[in-house]
């Protein structure tokens, strides 16, 4: 069976992006991994995986000509990528309900999925992989802004029944102060914080080479750090038939037609 | 208050008046009020002290002072913001550390690392958390903010048809 996460914050800056690709690096040792940048309207996983130049992403399979999902999948650092493209006319022409047929169709072909989530909660589409998933990984920092988004993402998770699978603490510059604010908050959480990931220049020579930062600096603390993370993350993938999980996502949420209200209700 | 007006206006983004300062080089001081207070005839104020543009003390009309000031004003925005340039004299038990007004009231990263860059080498940056300590010890702001996340979250599904 799939697991599916939204890796999400609910702000900018936190690192979601390198977090998403680490996370899906460090685990494909274990699970067969896809990773799909679900942020339709700011993506930039593209830019961190060395596909800026991918012929076919996710605004494809979103747009009224619905690309083939497998065309918009690469195979790339052991995972399967799909990138979102940054055209505005794409994401103006994407429908984010369709999303929901990209992962029900991703779903049936690995254990884990990945959804990097937009840094916000203010729309439809921004929202929309929390409620696909089956928990979240909350990416945050030691400051009071990210750590008060990250309690609101796990508020909205409770509402469409998304559980938590932890938190990440990313970006930590004060490694040793930041032992008090982690056990402070664990009481907040709804899952373990499965790690302290800390600053580190290698995360932004990673993006500028175009590498996922386990594939550009292996060896760097964060690295180190994102890989333990990953092997605390209890992943609940597992055996299912096939047809049960798509059919899974195909039944939920996200009527067709939104505005006549038909089927809201049928929550997962 | 007193000193020339360099910046009036309500922001969402505590950033803007931060990054107004830094660039600006102001030595004065800042005064956050949040709309909400405004209307409810409150005195709810950050005031925060700035020498070249660099923070230097933060104090909240609550009392805190220091780190733990900048905690107030957690997931309050919008808020009325007034820079005036004056001689600064600041109240010397509320030192902060030069980023943590851009950590913790604007959660902005690119704008902390600049703020580090302009300080003074010996500026004091002790106490970097002490906002976000705070902020995790006041149970009661927390499930503030969970119950208005909640409130909206569930609007929304009505909304947007989850």
């Amino acid at each position: 069976m799939v697991e599916v996460f939204a890796v999400a914050s609910g702000k900018g800056g936190t690192g979601k992006t390198t977090s998403t690709l680490a996370l899906g690096m460090a685990l494909a040792d274990r699970y067969d991994v896809t990773v799909v940048d679900a942020d339709t309207g700011m993506a930039n996983l593209l830019f961190h995986a060395g596909l800026s130049d991918a012929d076919t992403t996710l605004h494809d399979l979103l747009g009224d000509e619905r690309g083939v999902v497998a065309d918009a999948t690469y195979e790339r650092f052991g995972m399967r990528v799909v990138p979102c493209g940054t055209d505005l006319g794409g994401f103006r022409d994407a429908d984010p309900a369709r999303l929901r047929d990209v992962v029900a169709t991703l779903a049936a072909d690995t254990d884990v999925l990945l959804l990097d989530s937009p840094a916000t909660l203010a729309s439809r589409s921004a929202v929309l992989p929390v409620v696909l998933a089956d928990r979240v990984v909350l990416v945050t920092q030691a400051t009071v802004p990210a750590l008060s988004d990250a309690l609101k993402v796990q508020e909205y998770a409770a509402s469409y029944d998304t559980g938590v699978a932890g938190v990440l603490f990313n970006r930590v510059r004060d490694e040793d102060g930041v032992d008090d604010v982690v056990a402070q908050s664990e009481r907040y959480f709804e899952g373990p914080i499965l790690g302290r990931i800390p600053e580190d220049d290698a995360a932004r020579a990673a993006r500028r080479a175009g590498e996922p930062l386990l594939a550009h600096a292996p060896t760097s603390p964060a690295a180190d750090a994102y890989r333990a993370a990953a092997a605390d993350l209890d992943v609940r993938a597992g055996d299912a038939a096939v047809a049960a999980v798509a059919d899974r996502f195909r039944r939920a949420v996200v009527p067709d037609d939104p505005i006549s209200g038909g089927g809201a209700s049928e929550n997962r | 208050m007193t000193g020339r007006l360099a910046f009036s206006r309500t922001v969402t983004d505590a950033g803007v008046p931060l990054e107004t300062a830094l660039d600006g080089e102001l030595t004065g001081y800042a005064v956050f009020e949040p709309q909400q207070t405004i209307l409810l005839d409150s005195t709810d104020r950050l005031t925060v002290w700035f020498d070249g543009g660099v923070p230097t003390h933060a104090r909240h009309s609550d009392g805190r002072a220091g780190g733990a000031a900048l905690a107030s004003l957690a997931a309050v925005a919008p808020y009325r913001v007034e820079l005036r340039e004056s001689d600064p004299s600041p109240p010397a038990d509320a030192a902060v550390a030069p980023d943590a007004p851009a950590d913790h009231l604007a959660g902005d990263t690119g704008l902390a690392e600049r703020t580090r860059e302009a300080a003074p080498d010996d500026a004091d940056d002790a106490g970097g958390l002490d906002a976000v300590e705070a902020f995790l010890a006041d149970e009661d702001a927390i499930e503030d903010i969970q119950a208005r996340a909640r409130e909206e979250a569930e609007q929304r599904a009505d909304e947007w048809g989850f």
